[in-house]
């Protein structure tokens, strides 16, 4: 097995972004039954999905700046050059706006959302918003890798 | 949701609304930046000379403003005033705005 230094950061960032999705997800299932008893578990939650999207940026980022200019070359001479122009660069923003949204969550989840109606719904909306701007992100991380294998596959059969 | 939390206060804490309103803000400007770095090449030039990458100072800008703007509204409890529903509703539009403005300006533009 050969697993470089970039694949390992690259699958880093994708394990930490669903990790943080489903953390999200489960803030989202305990807050729709917020009591007392699950207050501490929705906070904990919280934190986790917090420090997943951090590691995930992190990771995410290293990647982006010291691996992706290759990639990205490559990307542009194959036959998916939109897997950058439209996938990559609204990814890379995106996510801002996905770990903005996690570095949020665990502040509202300080309030009692057992007893506080609008605290509930702001947690169970911000959770919801990461899980889809999440979902979203992840699901254009798979599109930019197989435009980078369709541009080395169609190099490596001539036709390019 | 029972009763009790229908009838009781739905008032959010200083800090919880004003970083709620500082996300939302955050929100919009991180699709401003995009596209002004999109559109004038010489600004995307200004940023990757401030940290050696453009989109690390994309980052930075971003998370500066959301915990300053954070602090700031907390401190002077400015989104404290603001319905929280509304402040909820603002959020996920900022968020719908954004989003939708990034993917529609790098598919299109």
């Amino acid at each position: 097995m050969n697993v470089s230094a970039s694949d390992a950061v690259l699958l880093a960032h994708a394990g930490f972004g669903v990790t943080g999705c489903l953390a999200a997800l489960w803030v989202f299932l305990e807050a729709l039954h917020a009591e007392p008893g699950n207050a501490a578990r929705i906070r904990a939650a919280a934190l986790v999905t917090a420090v997943s999207m951090a590691a995930a940026w992190i990771c995410g980022g290293y990647w982006y700046v010291h691996f992706y200019p290759a990639e990205k070359a490559l990307i542009l001479s194959g036959p998916w050059p939109f897997a950058h122009n439209l996938f990559m660069e609204t990814k890379e923003h995106l996510f801002l706006i996905t770990g903005m949204l996690a570095f949020l969550l665990p502040v509202t989840t300080r309030e009692k959302l057992f007893s506080n109606a609008a605290a509930r719904k702001l947690v169970l909306s911000v959770a919801a918003l990461i899980v889809v701007t999440g979902l979203a992100v992840e699901g254009a991380g798979a599109v930019i890798e197989h435009g980078a294998k369709v541009s080395l596959l169609r190099g490596a059969k001539g036709d390019r | 949701m029972n009763a009790t939390m229908a009838q009781q206060s739905p008032k959010l804490t200083a800090t919880t609304s004003g970083f709620v309103l500082a996300a939302a803000v955050a929100a919009l400007f991180n699709t401003a930046l995009a596209w002004a770095r999109d559109a004038y090449t010489p600004w995307n030039g200004i940023m990757k000379s401030l940290t050696g990458n453009a989109w690390t100072a994309h980052c930075l800008a971003d998370l500066v403003l959301f915990v300053g703007l954070g602090l700031i509204f907390t401190k002077t409890r400015a989104a404290e005033k603001i319905d929280p529903n509304r402040l909820t509703v603002a959020l996920i539009g900022a968020v719908a705005i954004g989003a939708l403005g990034l993917a529609l300006w790098f598919a299109f533009v």
